[in-house]
């Protein structure tokens, strides 16, 4: 897409004033971006595709606040600040990505119950619009208009202190959640106050990096013991690969652990990479590859099949390997082995840290 | 106690003393009793292998097909009891054997002397019920190309055909004195006589069968239709197992010098050399070390050492152990890429393993223990000649090559005239309840027609 025709479509989303036109808007911004990912470097595409989604998301919250006022109910009480998660969080998201998020608002100084009834009900809108413009929503209910997601700032302070203090399987999958929380909308300083509580919580319970490792090191890198690809045996996608979960998310849950033990707040994984070599965490030789070796991930999630469901943009994260030529397959196999590599590395280190 | 139990022998030595000093019986009775004890406690256990395929192919299907499953493996043994009993042993082995080179002809309705006659090692009876038990044990194999979508009926059928003439050709052929015999071929418990030919009856089922419903999908890639219990899976496996020392120690039909203990700590060596290489080798290529890989390749060295758990050295056994247990793997990978439905896995457990056991005594049988057991000759390793190997691989072709004829023609013509499979709506309504009216697991099926699960 050329610059003048994406910054075109850009303003149009920017001024949209309905979700069907929202709609058709990212139904033509996907008919051309799906025709450049061959012609285009990745990290180009990648920041390129998350400014659309970006656009398109703020523009439905702006639709979903003018939609309240509309219906009598006025306009946000405090200010707010409308997090993403998950892939939207670290600016990685596909052309079919799904909704995770959340919500942080100053605490109210009056009439606490009106004001969290006013964001339930502004966030249950921009839910469904969202889904309207094509994103499905999160299959674990890590969503803005799920009570638990939505908070006044103290109550996210309570619930962070009670996940570190208590870290069973599932806090320590939410906080991990946490890190990769990202403000699209509202006021950015909602969200670094948030990130403060997360990084003083961090430095008081260091145990917590040994059920974050165990946690993250559950999916195992997609190359056997003879160096092959590991493909899937069974079902509609026998013979594909598993690109996000063998390769894609070993990478960035490897990255992420090395980063929130520097306190690293960037959240996108090439970011991240970056900043730890600023802090002296990993040799730039090293940072090199991995950042190599993950663009390659990027680029063949991108690529993994694409499933449209109930007019929701859905993908399972499966790439045929007949989609893959010789090449990109040896690029993905050595991508692969540098995975492994990364993710002793970060078990060794973090295991250090703990002795 | 012992005070009674002594006053009571001494009572009856009193009312009977005739018993009491009684002549001693002969070493040739004392000889013919032991091996009787046995070979019967060797029936039993192979019979037991019943309870095994009850479990291992139940455990392998789902579970609205259960009671089917497993009630029509009882009811073939006691239909093959008969069949054996009127035709299969006559074919087999009646009549004077020897006369006939292709089949036996004789004792039809098999009518035993009530003892072992003067210079019987054991009797008739015995002998017979042992060898009843291995037709039994190669039909239950072949079942498992039936699985979940035959007609019940063409059970029955089969089962007459199957135990009247196409496996005791082939036990004639090779233990009958038959002409493999005469070219020495060796295969000491029945890689090729039992598994190999129930083997090759469930391919010929299952290719014409064809795959069960949501097996494949239309770009050919394969479902996995996971089995209902993987303990009972893991339980047949331990209880064939068992089973197979009376299988394999059972078939040296004598206690002699003790050779069957021999025949016995081979036996164990290639199951444990299987289970463990299947489990290797199913890690190392998928990622995941699979259970039920894990379970097929415990049985596919029991499959293969079957053959030669008489002929070959103990390192012989552990090779041969480990070679099956990588070799079911990649043939269950194998028939599933020809689109092939092998739901219990009958074909690669039995029939590529049985084919590399009975192909494995020309290489590593030892001329001495080949010698032992007068069958045949040493292998390529102790002897350097390839005579053994060709005749292995002789009977493993001819062998093969009859059973997949009898046994495509007769299902071929049940087919025909019958109907092999039952209806679509009966196959995804569960057997339980199209051929038998009832439910396995009633409480966990839903009624007939509500959302029935695959």
């Amino acid at each position: 897409m050329s610059d003048p025709v994406r910054l075109q479509l850009l303003k149009q989303i920017g001024s949209a004033d309905h979700v069907e036109g929202l709609r058709s808007l990212r139904d033509q911004v996907h008919e051309q971006m799906e025709a450049l990912l061959p012609t285009r470097p990745v990290e180009q595409f990648n920041e390129q595709l998350n400014e659309v989604h970006d656009a398109v998301i703020q523009r439905s919250i702006i639709l979903a606040e003018a939609e309240m006022a509309r219906l009598g109910k006025g306009s946000p009480p405090v200010p707010y600040a409308y997090l993403l998660f998950g892939s939207g969080g670290r600016k990685e998201q596909t052309l079919s990505s799904d909704q995770d998020s959340g919500v942080v608002y100053q605490d109210p100084v009056a009439d606490p119950e009106e004001v969290g009834l006013y964001f339930k009900q502004l966030c249950e809108l921009i839910v469904a619009f969202l889904q309207v413009t094509g994103y499905p929503p999160c299959e674990g209910n890590v969503l803005s208009s799920n009570p638990e997601w939505c908070l006044p700032l103290s109550e996210w302070g309570s619930k962070l202190d009670h996940w570190f203090e208590e870290p069973a399987w599932e806090a320590v999958r939410y906080l991990l959640i946490i890190a990769d929380g990202r403000c699209v909308y509202g006021e950015q300083r909602l969200l670094d106050e948030l990130k403060d509580l997360f990084f003083i919580d961090m430095l008081n319970h260091q145990i917590i990096l040994q059920r974050m490792l165990d946690n993250t090191m559950r999916h195992k890198v997609l190359l056997g013991i003879f160096g092959q690809l590991l493909k899937e045996q069974y079902g509609e996608d026998a013979g594909s690969l598993d690109i996000k979960y063998g390769a894609y998310i070993p990478m960035v849950n490897s990255i992420r652990l090395l980063s929130i033990q520097m306190g690293i707040r960037e959240t996108s994984t090439l970011e991240r990479i970056k900043m730890l070599v600023k802090a002296g965490k990993m040799s730039a030789t090293d940072a090199a590859v991995y950042d190599q070796a993950f663009r390659i991930f990027l680029r063949l999630r991108l690529m993994t099949t694409e499933q449209s469901a109930d007019g929701l943009y859905a993908n399972n994260g499966k790439l045929s390997s007949r989609k893959l030529t010789k090449e990109m397959t040896d690029e993905l196999k050595s991508g692969l082995r540098l995975g492994k590599k990364l993710q002793r590395a970060v078990f060794k280190q973090t295991m250090g840290r703990l002795t | 106690m012992v005070k009674k139990t002594m006053l009571a022998l001494g009572i009856f030595t009193l009312l009977f003393p005739v018993m009491a000093f009684a002549e001693d019986p002969s070493a040739a009775t004392l000889d013919m009793g032991l091996n009787s004890l046995w070979v019967m406690l060797a029936f039993i256990l192979v019979l037991l292998m019943q309870g095994g395929f009850i479990l291992l192919e139940t455990g392998s299907t789902r579970m609205k097909n259960a009671g089917h499953v497993a009630g029509k493996t009882i009811f073939t043994t006691g239909l093959a009891a008969l069949i054996y009993w009127a035709f299969g042993y006559g074919m087999a082995f009646g009549g004077d054997s020897s006369v006939n080179a292709v089949f036996g002809w004789g004792d039809f309705f098999f009518n035993p002397t009530i003892a072992a006659g003067d210079g019987e090692s054991l009797p008739s009876t015995v002998f017979f019920l042992f060898q009843l038990a291995f037709a039994a044990v190669s039909l239950s194999i072949a079942w498992g190309g039936f699985a979940e979508r035959a007609k019940l009926s063409s059970y029955i059928v089969f089962t007459l055909f199957f135990v009247a003439l196409i496996y005791p050709t082939v036990a004639h052929w090779i233990w009958g004195g038959g002409w493999l015999a005469e070219d020495g071929a060796q295969d000491f418990a029945g890689s090729t006589v039992v598994h190999l030919t129930g083997a090759l009856a469930a391919f010929a089922a299952t290719v014409l069968l064809k795959p069960r419903i949501g097996k494949f999908n239309k770009d050919g890639s394969a479902n996995e239709i996971l089995g209902h219990n993987q303990v009972f899976t893991a339980l047949s496996v331990l209880l064939l197992w068992v089973g197979w020392f009376g299988f394999n120690a059972g078939s040296t039909v004598a206690i002699g010098d003790g050779f069957f203990g021999y025949v016995a700590f081979n036996t164990m060596l290639g199951a444990g050399a299987g289970g463990v290489a299947a489990l290797l080798i199913s890690w190392a290529i998928s990622g995941k070390a699979d259970i039920t890989a894990m379970l097929n390749g415990t049985l596919a060295g029991l499959v293969a050492i079957t053959a030669s758990c008489a002929f070959v050295d103990p390192w012989a056994a552990v090779v041969i152990g480990l070679v099956a247990g990588v070799l079911v793997v990649f043939s269950v990978k194998f028939f599933e890429k020809i689109k092939v439905d092998d739901p219990i896995y009958a074909l690669s457990v039995h029939g590529a393993a049985g084919i590399w056991g009975t192909l494995a005594n020309g290489i590593f049988a030892t001329q001495v223990l080949a010698d032992k057991v007068g069958v045949g000759t040493g292998g390529l390793i102790d002897t350097g000649s390839w005579k053994q190997l060709w005749v292995q691989f002789e009977s493993v072709v001819v062998v093969g090559a009859f059973v997949l004829a009898a046994s495509f023609l007769v299902l071929g013509v049940m087919k025909l005239i019958m109907g092999f499979r039952v209806t679509e709506e009966q196959e995804i309504i569960g057997l339980d309840l199209s051929e038998h009216g009832a439910y396995g697991y009633p409480e966990q099926m839903k009624k007939a027609g509500q959302n029935i699960q695959g």
